[in-house]
């Protein structure tokens, strides 16, 4: 007994002292970006590359990390280039986002000969664990809201319902976000079945298509579920030229700068503005992921276990809770 | 009988009015939210109660050669403003129209209408400015004290001098000795870049550059560099309020136990933006002047203090700084000098 008590105190020293000097050493992390190009839309959701990388900035400020940055590019070869260089620098951790899946296999193939751990960002690479965005979360959060909102506001009238923004996009995650929104509705009202209003990834687009199927709808009340903030603004404006804002409400997907603005930009989900028609947008943090994923990096290069996968958790951002989320500075 | 019933109807409604105007304040319990005053439960003057005549007899001893270094930017339309602030100057001209004029003397006049909100410019956060909830410095639960036109509490008439020992920490310096300057592009000068956290390291750093070990009652301003894009305005100024170099949490507590008056700077908020956690609004302010009663100076002009200190090797000045009596207000500009 005594033995197992002496064996247990050498091995806690033993632990405490390997935790102390991971606490102590500084780590070289790298993180190869999706794409930086000025414009890209990051899943379509509103957010630059710039902006990712920049919350890795400000997520290491506090943490011994020396931090190699690298952008992707949106091209394989690219991001299968930069992970050999980071292999060749011998960096303590990869973090890696790419959206293509023949890509990541080799990525992660390379680093795993090389012995350096990777944390994948919303693309699988296989054996690594993975921080992603729940896309069909997120759009059950905006589904159920609509009909929440259609159950609480107009209970005795005809509502209908449609999905606003890039549906016949190939990308796995849009299907789900659109699968979220349908499940989310079927859960409030069962008998209202989304349309499908494709803008093909352009907000005039998105206007015209939805005032199309509003003077179609002229006696119902419309849900609409945009999956972006710049077709949940679009639809907006085509609610208020058909002169619609009493019977359509929207609720949006990513909560980007475009809604809730920044320094002195025009805020849409704002506590000064309850009334909008956009009741909310469902957040995706992606300019937070540096926040979000580097406290996953730093337990594993202290030889912790992290879940394979970790969810974003998704709220929907309203006037109700915008500053809390977002805290503006504009007040200073 | 009617009468009776519209009668009880009217009070009924201003009792709901005043019932939801009470549930409107962000209500919370203060004694938990908020650190008392050291200076007792009335203390509406915050840290300006270190500056005791000994401590401003001790601060003259700065003025050796008489030399004034201004630390003011220009009050001028079109510096950086946030959200729907302004500035607007009008000029009343009236009596120099032929014939106007006053007497036989003809005496003309002019005067000017000065419309902005107080907190631009060169200017002191006042004890009314933050709170957490609507408790503010030593506990004051602010939403029984506040009215359509000012504070009936914490108002900046309570303030005593700032006649006291000034104190610049060249932070720019302080990085480039590092080795670890990241400036802006956009700087003309070099500069902290937005979102670099000062520490208690770099603020002591800074001290031991001059040899200056800091005293209760004494007055801090950081030389950060971001300044520079202050004074390009308006070109630069989104740059300029969109993110800013500035203290994080270790350092402003320990200026605050330092016992330190103030803390300024030549940036818009004096802690670091974004902070560093990226949930919170502010935790400086409330740190220094809702925990503290430590006042913040913000858009200070410190690039001539800062290259004073740097020829003379002397960091330290006699801070003259005066405060409107502007009853019952939460800020206002003012002029700083530093006399050396």
């Amino acid at each position: 007994m005594k033995r197992r008590h002496v064996l247990i105190a050498i091995l806690a020293a033993a632990w405490s002292e390997r935790a102390a000097i991971a606490e102590a050493r500084r780590f070289r992390v790298a993180f190869a970006n999706l794409n930086e190009e000025p414009g890209t839309s990051i899943e379509g959701l509103g957010f630059s590359g710039a902006e990712i990388r920049r919350s890795f900035e400000l997520a290491s400020r506090g943490l011994p990390l020396d931090m190699i940055y690298y952008d992707n590019g949106g091209d394989p070869g690219r991001a299968l280039a930069n992970a050999a260089d980071a292999v060749s620098r011998n960096v303590d951790l990869l973090i890696e986002y790419n959206s293509d899946a023949e890509a990541n296999v080799e990525i992660g193939r390379r680093l795993k000969a090389a012995g350096i751990p990777v944390l994948a960002l919303n693309d699988p690479i296989p054996d690594a664990p993975l921080y992603t965005a729940d896309h069909l979360a997120a759009g059950t959060i905006a589904g159920r809201t609509l009909g929440q909102f259609a159950k609480e506001n107009w209970p005795d009238q005809t509502a209908v319902a449609a999905i606003l923004g890039d549906v016949a996009d190939p990308s796995p995650f849009v299907a789900a976000r659109i699968r979220g929104v349908t499940e989310g509705l079927r859960e409030e009202l069962p008998n209202v079945p989304p349309d499908l209003l494709d803008s093909a990834g352009h907000p005039v687009r998105a206007e015209g298509a939805l005032a199309k199927f509003l003077a179609s709808q002229t006696r119902r009340k419309v849900l609409v579920a945009a999956l972006d903030d710049a077709s949940a603004l679009a639809a907006k404006s085509a609610i208020e030229t058909a002169r619609r804002n009493n019977d359509c409400v929207i609720v949006s997907q990513g909560a980007s700068r475009l809604v809730h603005g920044g320094a002195s930009e025009k805020k849409e989900i704002d506590p000064a503005n309850r009334g909008s028609i956009i009741l909310g947008s469902v957040a995706y943090y992606m300019d937070r992921y540096g926040y979000e994923v580097l406290p996953i990096a730093m337990r594993m290069l202290r030889g912790e276990q992290v879940p394979a996968r970790t969810p974003t958790s998704h709220v929907l951002i309203s006037a109700k809770n915008v500053f809390r989320e977002y805290p503006p500075h504009d007040m200073n | 009988m009617r009468h009776v019933s519209i009668i009880a109807s009217v009070m009924l409604t201003t009792l709901g009015l005043l019932g939801s105007l009470g549930v409107a304040q962000a209500q919370g319990d203060c004694k938990t939210l908020v650190k008392a005053s050291p200076f007792g439960p009335d203390d509406q003057t915050g840290a300006t109660n270190r500056i005791t005549p000994a401590v401003t007899k001790a601060a003259a001893a700065e003025i050796q050669t008489g030399v004034v270094i201004p630390m003011a930017n220009n009050l001028v339309d079109g510096v950086p403003l946030f959200g729907t602030r302004f500035t607007k100057t009008i000029l009343t001209t009236a009596s120099l129209v032929p014939g106007a004029e006053y007497g036989k003397n003809k005496l003309t006049y002019m005067e000017d209408t000065y419309l902005s909100q107080s907190h631009v410019g060169t200017h002191i956060d006042g004890m009314g400015h933050i709170g957490i909830m609507d408790c503010y410095y030593n506990q004051t639960p602010m939403g029984k004290f506040v009215t359509q036109n000012n504070l009936k509490k914490l108002g900046l008439e309570n303030l005593k001098t700032f006649a006291t020992r000034g104190v610049i920490l060249d932070m720019v310096k302080v990085f480039q000795d590092a080795g670890k300057l990241k400036t802006n592009p956009a700087c003309k000068t070099p500069c902290l870049d937005g979102g670099t956290v000062i520490t208690e390291a770099d603020i002591q750093a800074a001290l031991k550059m001059y040899n200056v070990v800091l005293r209760e009652g004494d007055a801090v301003f950081l030389h950060t560099g971001w300044g520079d894009l202050f004074t390009q305005f308006p070109a630069q100024n989104a740059t300029y309020n969109g993110s800013e170099a500035g203290l994080g949490k270790a350092a402003a507590q320990w200026l605050a136990d330092q016992k330190v008056v103030l803390v300024g700077a030549d940036t818009w908020a004096v802690e670091v933006i974004p902070s560093e956690d990226t949930n919170e609004a502010f935790p400086i302010h409330a740190l220094l002047l809702t925990n503290n009663g430590i006042h913040i100076i913000e858009n200070v002009r410190t690039d001539l203090i800062a290259a004073e200190a740097a020829s003379s090797k002397r960091a330290t000045f006699f801070l003259s700084m005066t405060v409107p009596k502007a009853v019952g207000t939460t800020g206002t500009f003012v002029n700083i000098e530093a006399i050396r």
